[in-house]
């Protein structure tokens, strides 16, 4: 016999594996067969690749005639087959109830995932960058000579190179300066060209502190030169119909027709930046590395890896201190971290809207209020149906069936009810995403890798609970003894079930009555600020942008002052609501005032009230030189004047030693030019007779379809091919609460689901304690009980639990709105009413659930009822 | 009819399980295939031919006498039967009337590679 090779056996991993699925009858021959195999491949290719060729032949057999075929002769299967089939059976028996409970649940579950997936979004702003964790934006506030002081996120131009040299911390530092609001006319050529608002201009550091990826080009050396642009993919599609534009060129017509050379293609800014862009390019204004005096740049550092924030944090005002020794107030500087901004940053001039970190927690708390109510609203449904099965347990118990395989049974009926919920669900919450798009900002969808998960987890968490429920009735059920549940003698252990029953519903109804009173006074504060009066007529008023691409701006006020449809025509550098430049006057005490610089007709056009005083005029030579002004109340009070200083010369503000004069020469009536959490600041208009950025026009009513394209047709022929741009002022009004508008719509919703819940919930219940009290009410009625008395005595009960939650919700309410409310320099009351409505409203919703349940069953024939059984 | 239609591997298989008559079992028919054909074939791709094969009635097959190369696991012996033979003789008439019936026009200058 010849020597035997040292034998290696195959994987018994694999073999174990193989004798799981292969039939037995032919698990003999292939192991052999897979064996003989192993040794001759073993002798040819080595013992590591003949093992994994080994699996990969037994793999190889997972194939139709090899596997075990488990349908047959199982026990198992056979039974879980009947429970699947009873379960069935059993929705489709009470598909009324089946139906309730899948939907609430489902609903549920859509609105959870619905507001987790949004708040996933708003959590996750600027975390794509690149050592998110390391990038901070440093910040100066203003201060003002009265030690007032104004958070701004504006920082002078010599900052970011400062931090950068003097602090080891700082990686590397960027600054960023937006357009502030101008339109760059660009374009390949003459004919191809496009107004942009999303030009950003930068250093050449700032792929070292953010990560957007590029797709050609190179980050390193993007923004090296001036005259070098980085565009997006959908800047580059929109100039060139294709990606791939390194190389190319394009001008800047508004820049004194500069050529900038495009060196780098990155990916759209991501929704979930707090900035955007389309184009970069490098800074070229002179001396910026040392200028401390212009507030209009952003500084954003990234820290070397373990530096610590806080230490940077604590060095900081003492260098700021040290680099601007001529002041006499230091304003606080201080660093946020940049995944901080979108959400906690509420500062002046942030680049961006940005969220509201209250609004994410009321979002989530009604997130949850909402899958709470109806998971409590399917264990409620749950155990009160199950309950009526009472018979049937007993008899499958006289057939002989086990304890477990009942278990088995209602746990079966209770996946198949949470399996349909959460697909069902997950539609839903679908179907919502794709309907609040416009709400939202933003498109979301379930469908998309990160998401699907989300939703994956939640319906595994959700399947938990259902499976919970399922097991309280499972066991319940399956412990009564066989003779008892046969007579449907329900043991005397119901009453703790039927109290936490009632706990649960007073829970409910409270959730409920919290979110009424809420919603009411978001949109009762959302009224109150639609209808505080701003202090002049911002409708009908038509703002048209660009103006100044007009080859004559003279011209076209006089064509549009000849339209029958325009009553006004004034000219502007700002939008009063939108943005406006801001500069200090005021002597000895100087105050930060907001202004814009307007002609006369422009003044008429607002149709500002003049409290003294009167408007610009062209009739005064003066009116267009230096600090003659217009000022709103609150700018009058705080230079310290009096109206009776109006038209008078006074000192107004120092520069170099020298105090200038000025005069107010009239004063309007405040007015609101930011949101309403803030108060009315200090407002001034100066008056310089030349063509400005903005035209203001003044339509009226009628015709405003013809009115509107005579408009253009004008633009058009004095506009040199730019394109007419324009909006509606009160539109733009309506923007400013959009944080608001978008709360209450969430809300009402979110309200009008849990109401929708609660009541399915109750109405559940009241369907059971009827049923219970069959017997009761139809002796009663024997005794001679009256139809409406005995109806009353059923609804009084579930309105008590109602009048206890509304109790219950009042307060907590109160305290909740209070709060939010606190945040709004103009707020509504809390009023009685609101609480009044809620408590009527939930009162009414329970009385028509029971009521009508209970009048049925007070109607009906007694004998009926004391028959049964 | 479909059952009793031969496909292409399973023919081979068929043939194969005559050529090695009276000793084909899977390991050694695969080792065939591949060596006849210069194709790789996995183990279960013989093993479910040939189940396939035997659900259609053209092979039949036996468990051999337990043998110690294999751990004293016995091979399963295949046999062609009658209607197995049919099957491969009607294929072998199909192709071979069908291979007379091409004109020569057909495949003339399809030579291959060598000269006229």
């Amino acid at each position: 016999m010849s020597k035997e090779p040292k034998h290696i056996a195959p994987p018994t991993s694999a073999d174990r594996f193989l004798s799981l699925f292969c039939r037995s009858e032919l698990l003999e021959e292939v192991k052999g067969d897979l064996h003989e195999c192993f040794g001759i491949e073993q002798e040819e290719k080595g013992t590591f690749r003949a093992r994994w060729l080994y699996w990969y032949h037994v793999l190889h057999f997972l194939r139709p005639f090899a596997i075990k075929n488990k349908r047959q002769n199982s026990n198992i299967i056979i039974m879980y087959k009947s429970y699947f089939k009873f379960a069935w059976r059993n929705i489709l028996k009470h598909k009324g109830s089946a139906l309730m409970n899948v939907l609430s649940l489902s609903v549920g579950i859509a609105c959870f995932v619905f507001i987790f997936i949004y708040l996933k979004g708003e959590l996750g702003y600027d975390k794509f960058h690149q050592d998110a964790d390391r990038i901070h934006r440093v910040v100066i506030d203003l201060v003002e000579s009265d030690g007032k002081i104004l958070p701004d996120a504006t920082t002078p131009p010599a900052l970011a190179p400062a931090l950068k040299t003097n602090f080891a911390e700082v990686e590397a530092s960027v600054r960023i300066f937006p357009g502030w609001g101008t339109k760059f006319l660009m374009g390949v050529n003459e004919d191809q060209k496009f107004y942009e608002e999303g030009l950003i201009r930068t250093d050449s550091t700032f792929f070292d502190v953010f990560s957007f990826p590029f797709i050609h080009g190179n980050a390193e050396t993007a923004l090296n030169n001036p005259r070098q642009l980085v565009i997006t993919r959908s800047a580059a599609l929109k100039y060139f119909n294709r990606v791939d534009v390194v190389g190319e060129v394009l001008t800047v017509f508004s820049m004194r027709n500069a050529k900038v050379k495009i060196t780098g293609v990155i990916e759209d800014v991501p929704e979930n930046s707090h900035f955007k862009f389309d184009f970069l390019t490098r800074l070229t204004f002179r001396d910026l590395d040392d200028n401390w005096g212009w507030w209009n740049y952003y500084t954003y550092v990234k820290l070397a890896n373990g530096a610590d924030v806080n230490g940077l944090q604590a060095k900081l005002p003492a260098f700021y201190e040290r680099s601007r020794p001529d002041q006499d107030n230091y304003a606080p500087i201080y660093t946020q971290a940049i995944t901080d901004i979108h959400l906690k940053s509420n500062l002046k001039w942030e680049l961006g809207t940005n969220g509201n970190m209250s609004n994410i927690y009321i979002f989530g708390a009604l997130a949850l209020f909402v899958l709470l109510i109806s998971c409590i609203n399917y264990l409620n449904l749950t155990v009160a149906g199950s309950l009526k099965r009472m018979k049937e347990v007993g008899v499958r118990k006289v057939f002989g069936a086990h304890r477990q395989s009942l278990i088995s049974q209602f746990l079966i009926e209770a996946l198949l009810m949470v399996i349909f919920s959460v697909l069902l669900g997950g539609l839903l919450a679908e179907f919502i995403f794709q309907n609040t798009a416009d709400v939202l900002g933003k498109e979301m969808s379930i469908v998309d890798s990160e998401n699907l998960l989300v939703f994956g987890l939640i319906a595994i968490a959700v399947l938990v609970v259902g499976l919970l429920t399922g097991l309280y009735p499972a066991l319940h059920l399956s412990s009564f003894k066989v003779s008892n549940a046969v007579k449907g003698i329900v043991s005397k252990s119901g009453k703790p079930a039927l109290a936490l029953r009632k706990s649960l519903l007073v829970i409910q109804f409270a959730i409920s009555g919290v979110m009424i009173i809420g919603t009411i006074v978001v949109f009762q504060q959302l009224r109150h600020l639609q209808n505080t009066e701003l202090g002049f007529d911002a409708e009908q008023v038509l703002m048209i942008e660009n103006a100044n691409a007009l080859s004559s701006q003279e011209t076209l006020k006089t064509e549009l002052n000849k339209m029958p449809g325009v009553s006004e025509v004034g000219a502007t550098t700002g939008v009063v609501g939108g943005q406006n430049w801001t500069t200090t006057i005021g002597y000895p005490d100087e105050v930060l005032l907001n202004y814009v610089v307007a002609d006369p007709e422009f003044m008429s056009v607002m149709d500002f009230e003049f409290v003294a005083g009167r408007n610009f005029s062209r009739e005064f030579a003066t009116d267009v030189q230096g600090n003659n002004i217009i000022v709103n109340e609150q700018g009058l009070k705080e230079l310290g004047l009096s109206l009776d200083d109006v038209g008078k010369p006074i000192p107004i503000t120092k520069q170099n030693d020298t105090i200038r004069n000025g005069s107010i020469l009239g004063v309007v009536k405040d007015f609101h030019f930011t949101n309403f959490k803030s108060e009315i600041k200090p407002f001034g208009f100066y008056f310089r007779d030349r063509p400005q950025s903005h035209l203001g026009i003044k339509l009226s009513t009628a015709n405003l379809s013809e009115t509107m394209s005579q408009i253009e047709s004008a633009w058009n022929d004095l506009a040199n091919g730019a394109p007419f741009e324009y909006y509606f002022l009160d539109e733009s009004y309506g923007a400013m609460n959009a944080q608001e508008n978008k709360l209450l719509n969430i809300m009402s919703y979110l309200t009008f689901l849990a109401i929708f819940i609660a009541f399915i919930g109750m109405f559940a219940i009241a369907n059971l304690t009827i049923k219970d009290k069959r017997k009761e009410i139809a002796i009663r009625k024997v005794l001679g009980a009256s139809t409406s008395g005995v109806s009353n005595m059923i609804t009084s009960k579930f309105l008590t639990l109602v009048l206890i939650a509304n109790l219950i919700a009042g307060p907590l309410a109160y305290l909740v709105m209070q709060q939010w409310l606190d945040g709004f320099a103009y707020r509504t009351s809390l009023g009685v009413t609101v609480f009044a409505i809620a408590i009527v409203s939930t009162l009414l919703v329970a009385w028509f659930t029971v009521g009508f349940q209970s009048f049925k069953a007070a109607i009906s024939n007694p004998v009926k009822s004391l028959r049964q059984d | 009819m479909k059952g009793t239609q031969l496909g292409e591997f399973e023919e081979l298989v068929l043939l194969i399980i005559g050529v090695l008559y009276p000793n084909a079992y899977g390991l050694k028919i695969r080792i065939e295939i591949m060596e006849q054909t210069g194709r790789k074939v996995a183990i279960g791709a013989v093993h479910s031919a040939l189940s396939r094969l035997q659900d259609k009635g053209f092979v039949k097959s036996q468990l051999a006498e337990a043998t110690h190369e294999r751990g004293g696991r016995r091979k399963r012996l295949f046999q062609i039967t009658a209607t197995g033979k049919q099957a491969i003789e009607k294929n072998h008439e199909l192709r071979n009337s069908l291979w007379n019936k091409i004109p020569d026009m057909a495949l003339k200058g399809l030579n291959y590679g060598g000269s006229f």
